[in-house]
């Protein structure tokens, strides 16, 4: 059973962290990335550490990948261009060097000797995992790594609030005699446009542009038209 | 369930056990939820001063069956430059991570049922109940987030933004008032916690336990924040038909907005059962160690009460513009649930210490 679940779960990463790389819309990575982290999660939870599983979905899965996602959906990140592969005497290197990982790990994990793991036989019951045991360890021997690990965060929160404010702009005082009606428009200057007129407002754009010579006359013909 | 692990094996008996058990629940939640909808627009009409619909069987009992036909039949209208994969993950994240949570929830104590032998009456019990229902509401932003994007519209993604600030800012302060409950109960397995509220002929619960410290202020900011994190009014601006169309289920139609429609109130429902576990005694009350049946009642009553606060308040109150909501949960609700929990372990330490 145990073993029928630690596949389910690792090819589960492996796929996600696949289709991660391979994507090319980054919001598609980010997806595959949550699931890579919630498989992640599931396999600490078989290895008896529920705390780090939960913290994890909690932390990264939780927190820090919405941050990601909202990043990308804020700037739009576009999808890349599929780009010809040009380097093609990659491809060799490569596969020697995926076989020269898989020939060191069979290696370790195999032979007989001091270093192999091949008879470790499962996971054993251990009370290292469970909340208490954590709560225990970071409130009296982990003290001072703790209270440093928190001001380090504080550290990184204020720092990035001051970059990214914005300095204030300095704001008018009103001065006292500030009324509130607007000045009534004089009848002599009859080419004030009012606010809402937007006929009148585009064509007397238009007849200002025609008079600074930014824009031709309208044909003859033309003038019929609205 | 001695006869199955006999036949398959300890693991597989309890793998089987806790599926039948996932099923049971699922169709008890949908029907739940199902006749919760009803008993909004019910409600929200006497309190409007009008009926809601009381045609379909008798009053209206039928009207969830009638609505669920009508989500079937209707047309599935896909935008065309949406992002097909993620426009539909969307609902299915939405609806997943608001379902998961109700296997920890406990509904009873310990009954015994002719075939299946002693059991308490809690799908999966195990020691991190309540740090996996925060991580799981932490992932069920993401539901909302993509469904605001992946529609390619203006209003659905200001929407879909919006309630996700809202929701990411609210969890801490759920979080944090949760915390003075896991102080006083000195577990997270949400069976233990109930458990322990099982003194003074049922009645001490940990909102008014004045043996241990009494939740009230973790209570309230407890129930504000679920208000806010389940986008419900006051806090349902993101949502809100006046602002912006629908927010982020703008271009969902038929049954994709039936989910994130079901989404919004089985979280409501999943957050009433947490506030009724954690600060109301759960299944506690009296008489439930003569006749444990009575067990599952009184949560169920305890729960509808918490439903019906939230229709209540949906009749009665105006929503709050997106920049109060954020002020007040960042500059009010948060430095009050951190004081509930200073305050909280000041009394328990002072009670170790001097011995109260």
């Amino acid at each position: 059973m145990s073993t029928l679940l630690f596949i389910l779960f690792g090819a589960l990463a492996i796929g996600c962290a696949v289709a991660m790389v391979a994507h090319r819309n980054p919001l598609y990575s980010a997806i595959s990335l949550i699931g890579v982290f919630v498989s992640l999660a599931c396999l600490y939870m078989m290895l008896q550490a529920p705390f780090i599983a939960a913290v994890q979905v909690i932390v990264y899965a939780g927190a820090i990948m919405v941050l990601v996602v909202f990043v990308i959906m804020l700037l739009n990140v576009e999808e890349e261009v599929r780009r010809p592969a040009r380097l093609h005497y990659l491809i060799p290197v490569g596969v020697i060097l995926a076989a020269i990982l898989t020939a060191e790990a069979a290696f370790i994990l195999k032979l007989p000797g001091a270093s192999s793991r091949a008879d470790v036989v499962g996971p054993q019951a251990s009370d290292v995992g469970l909340t208490a045991s954590i709560g225990a360890g970071l409130f009296t021997e982990y003290l001072l790594p703790f209270e440093v690990t928190s001001v380090l965060i504080l550290m990184a929160l204020v720092g990035a609030i001051t970059l990214a404010r914005r300095t204030a702009t300095p704001r008018l005082a009103a001065s006292p005699d500030f009324d509130i009606e607007p000045p009534a428009p004089s009848s002599e200057s009859g080419s004030v446009i009012q606010p809402g007129d937007t006929e009148a407002t585009g064509q007397a754009y238009a007849q200002l542009q025609i008079e600074r010579g930014e824009a031709a006359a309208p044909d003859a013909g033309k003038e019929g038209e609205s | 369930m001695e006869w199955l692990s006999n036949l398959v094996g300890p693991d597989w008996a309890r793998a089987v056990a806790t599926f039948v058990g996932i099923n049971v629940g699922f169709v008890v939640v949908l029907m739940i939820v199902a006749y919760t909808v009803l008993a909004e627009r019910r409600v929200l009409g006497f309190i409007q001063g009008r009926l809601g619909p009381n045609r379909v069987g008798p009053g209206g009992m039928f009207q969830p069956f009638a609505d669920l036909l009508k989500f079937i039949f209707k047309e599935e209208i896909t935008p065309a430059a949406s992002t097909r994969f993620v426009y539909f993950l969307a609902p299915i994240i939405a609806i997943t991570a608001a379902l998961m949570p109700i296997i920890v929830y406990p509904f009873g104590p310990e009954v015994s049922l002719p075939f299946i032998g002693k059991f308490h009456l809690v799908i999966a019990r195990f020691d991190i109940a309540l740090l996996y229902v925060l991580g799981i509401t932490s992932v069920g932003v993401y539901g909302i987030a993509l469904a605001g994007w992946s529609s390619n519209s203006k209003y659905s993604l200001m929407g879909g933004l919006r309630a996700s600030a809202q929701m990411i800012s609210y969890e801490l302060s759920l979080g944090l008032s949760l915390v003075g409950v896991v102080l006083i109960s000195g577990t997270l397995d949400l069976y233990s916690v109930v458990e322990q509220q099982g003194g003074w002929w049922g009645l001490r619960w940990n909102i008014w336990d004045f043996s241990r410290v009494p939740q009230i202020i973790g209570f309230v900011t407890y129930l504000i924040s679920a208000i806010a994190e389940t986008n419900r009014v006051p806090f349902d601006l993101p949502e809100a038909e006046t602002e912006l169309v629908a927010g982020f289920h703008t271009e969902y139609s038929a049954l994709k907005f039936a989910l994130f429609f079901m989404a919004e109130y089985v979280n409501m429902f999943t957050v009433s059962m947490l506030a009724t576990t954690l600060f109301l005694g759960g299944w506690q009350g009296p008489f439930v160690t003569a006749l444990p049946w009575l067990g599952p009642v009184y949560f169920l009553l305890k729960v509808t009460f918490f439903l019906f606060l939230y229709i209540w308040l949906r009749g009665t109150l105006p929503r709050f513009r997106f920049d109060q909501l954020m002020n007040f949960g960042w500059k009010f609700l948060l430095p009050v649930a951190i004081l509930n929990v200073i305050i909280t372990a000041s009394v328990m330490f002072a009670r170790s210490w001097f011995g109260w």
